[in-house]
């Protein structure tokens, strides 16, 4: 398991709503992971942020655990952020966890095809959404084991 | 023969003047006139009748006495020919004499004798008239007689009556008419028709054909009859065809061709076409009809252009549905999450009423989430590919049953279910009518201490018929025409939760498999809901899946 307080960990989170947004960063809160999340506003944004040129970027990709994209976003749609991102070396790896309210069965297939390691319908009812955002942010900053993590 | 024809009375004056070897000559020749004379004097059949110059009857024969009705002595020296004749006839007759002859000639007997005393053979049709006033149609032939300077001393008319060949005439010009009735009914039924028909010899050679033909073609039916078949239509080598399949197989049925009219004019025509022989049973040719179905196949073209558009319609309305339930989510979510925000940070600062109120939006944020949820499903279902498949319903049945009892394990519901016919159909599909069908049967009959359900079918007038009835709630039915609608509900959310989009999207379900659905009930008496599935067909299956 790792120790939370010997490294910096890092969410992106790729969402156009500000409710929504808001809402996952309380929850977060509840799971005690707030400090480490970092908004962005749409795919183009996200992108810039994570495959851009200069030091800047490549820091951000590697202090990187875990991206929280959603599907319909401006500019760069999020299957098409999805695709950059594996595309890229540096970020082939990255956990994206595909957070968005498609039920769409094409959305699914076509998220997973690129490569998404998870697929969360963001459920309407806040007890509900609340829950299932503590429960990924525990799951994926503290339990999952990603390449390179050391012990 | 003409000349050895004389007067009685001056044949006897000649006999008396007559001596020696001449005598005898004449004496001879006497008994020879005699017995000719007897011969027609006697002769029942023609009617002789000898007059003088002036016309006045000298002579009439027996045969004239059985034609006429007159004895002789009734008109010897008495009337003339012309009395007994028809007076129109007559004045006819010296009318047309005049005209031919250009001479006045009077009506009356000069008329009935005028070419004979000309010399000139004259035979004619004469109506005569019988003492009783009935008339007969003879044919007579007038002679002059004359003496030895060849002066003319009287007439011979002979006469037979002609009533029985005129009604043999009667009779064929009866039958002759009636013969052209039929030609020309038979014709007119060809020209009449609406289709352009058309026979042709067995190398396709336009035998006959009918005006629609002429208008197909732009062409009289001279220029037609004679010319190939084939040469009248855009693909030649299809119209010699068709002609070959005919003889082949003695008739084609609706087959295609595109006509062309000398003016360019082209007209999509279907042919039925048979063999056709003579009384013999040879082969004659094909007769064929054509029937102009440009109209049809226009409209064809139109009715599939709509059904594009249509579908098109319908598939952005699947689009739109998705998309504006899909974007509804969002700030429903917002809703929800900010007005738990509240409660959770400022709750203490509410009194119970004010918490009351944002609980009620929330439940209503969540309320509308279930309805977008549905509506989804509903957009789904129409967009879903089916795959048609043999469906075990009697297996479904039981499977959709036992999860309905693991929901409800302290309920107490009894189910009936009869062997159900198998069908055809997409099996999830298919599934998801019995899920919402007997979940409505469980839903509704919560209230009932041990509830029951029935379920049943079978086949009928080409379709698998299938049923669950219950004796739940019910509902009324002056309001059955509710039952299939989107977010229609019969009863208050209070009484029964949902949302209204079960029994439509069974609906939508049935009518993509070409089925139907009813339902009937009575206010807390039960509720039966029908539906019908048509009886699978061999090779059914590709044309049902693409719809």
């Amino acid at each position: 398991m790792m120790n939370t307080k010997e490294q910096e960990l890092q969410i992106l989170l790729v969402e156009d709503n500000p409710a929504d947004a808001e809402m996952t960063m309380d929850a977060l809160r509840l799971g005690r992971q707030v400090n480490q999340v970092q908004w962005v506003k749409d795919g183009a944004e996200a992108l810039e942020l994570l495959l851009g040129r200069g030091d800047e970027s490549a820091a951000a990709a590697r202090r990187l655990r875990l991206v929280l994209l959603d599907l319909r976003l401006p500019r760069v749609d999020g299957l098409d952020v999805l695709r950059a991102l594996r595309a890229d070396e540096r970020t082939r790896r990255l956990p994206v966890v595909v957070l968005t309210s498609s039920h769409e069965e094409v959305d699914v297939v076509r998220a997973y095809d690129l490569g998404a390691n998870s697929y969360l319908v963001k459920p309407v009812e806040s007890e509900a959404f609340m829950a299932a955002m503590v429960e990924l942010g525990l799951y994926w900053m503290l339990l999952n084991k990603a390449p390179g993590d050391t012990k | 023969m003409t000349k050895e024809i004389h007067d009685p009375a001056i044949l006897t004056s000649t006999a008396e003047a007559a001596t020696g070897r001449a005598e005898v000559q004449r004496q001879e020749a006497l008994i020879k006139t005699g017995a000719l004379q007897d011969a027609i004097f006697n002769s029942a059949n023609f009617s002789s009748i000898a007059t003088d110059a002036q016309g006045v009857i000298q002579i009439f024969n027996v045969g004239a006495e059985r034609m006429l009705g007159y004895a002789a002595a009734d008109v010897v020296n008495k009337i003339t020919p012309a009395d007994i004749s028809d007076p129109q006839e007559v004045v006819a007759r010296a009318k047309a004499l005049s005209a031919e002859l250009e001479t006045p000639i009077t009506p009356g007997f000069e008329a009935l004798v005028f070419k004979a005393s000309r010399g000139i053979e004259d035979i004619y049709e004469l109506t005569y008239i019988r003492k009783d006033g009935t008339r007969f149609p003879a044919v007579v032939s007038v002679t002059a007689l004359r003496d030895a300077q060849d002066a003319i001393i009287g007439y011979l008319l002979i006469g037979t009556d002609n009533t029985a060949r005129k009604q043999v005439e009667e009779e064929q010009k009866v039958l002759d008419q009636r013969l052209r009735d039929q030609q020309f009914y038979t014709r007119s039924l060809f020209e009449s028709n609406i289709d352009a028909l058309m026979a042709t010899d067995p190398r396709g050679i336009i035998s006959d054909c009918n005006r629609q033909m002429e208008v197909l073609t732009g062409c009289t039916r001279d220029e037609l009859i004679g010319s190939p078949f084939k040469n009248y239509f855009t693909d030649q080598e299809r119209a010699e065809a068709s002609i070959k399949q005919v003889l082949s197989e003695k008739k084609i049925t609706n087959y295609e061709l595109t006509a062309r009219s000398r003016d360019g004019k082209e007209t999509t025509v279907s042919y039925n076409a048979t063999t056709f022989f003579d009384r013999e049973r040879r082969l004659q040719g094909v007769f064929a009809a054509a029937r102009d179905i440009t109209e049809r196949i226009a409209l064809d073209l139109v009715l599939k252009q709509k059904n594009a558009e249509l579908e098109s319609a319908n598939n952005e309305l699947e689009d739109f549905a998705y998309s504006v339930s899909h974007d509804l989510r969002a700030p429903l979510r917002a809703i929800d999450g900010f007005s738990r925000k509240v409660v959770t940070n400022y709750g203490e600062r509410l009194d119970e009423e004010g918490r009351r109120l944002v609980q009620v939006v929330r439940d209503n944020a969540q309320r509308m989430g279930h309805l977008i949820d549905n509506l989804l499903a509903f957009s789904r279902m129409g967009r879903r590919e089916l795959v048609l498949q043999p469906l075990d319903m009697d297996a479904m049945v039981t499977g959709v049953v036992d999860e309905l009892r693991a929901a409800e394990p302290t309920r107490s519901i009894e189910f009936a279910c009869a062997p159900l016919p198998c069908a055809r159909g997409d099996a999830a599909l298919m599934r998801q009518v019995w899920v919402n069908l007997l979940g409505n049967a469980v839903k509704f009959s919560r209230r009932r201490p041990s509830a029951h359900i029935e379920v049943g079918g079978r086949t009928q007038g080409g379709e698998c018929l299938y049923w669950v009835k219950d004796d739940g709630a019910g509902f009324d039915m002056q309001y059955a025409g509710k039952l299939f609608g989107v977010f229609q509900r019969l009863h208050r959310e209070d009484e029964f939760e949902g949302v209204g989009c079960g029994l439509a999207i069974v609906a939508r379900i049935l009518q993509r498999h070409h089925g139907r659905i009813w339902g009937e009930g009575k206010p807390d008496a039960g509720a039966t809901m029908h539906f019908a599935l048509p009886l699978a067909q061999a090779g059914d299956q590709a044309s049902e899946a693409r719809t």
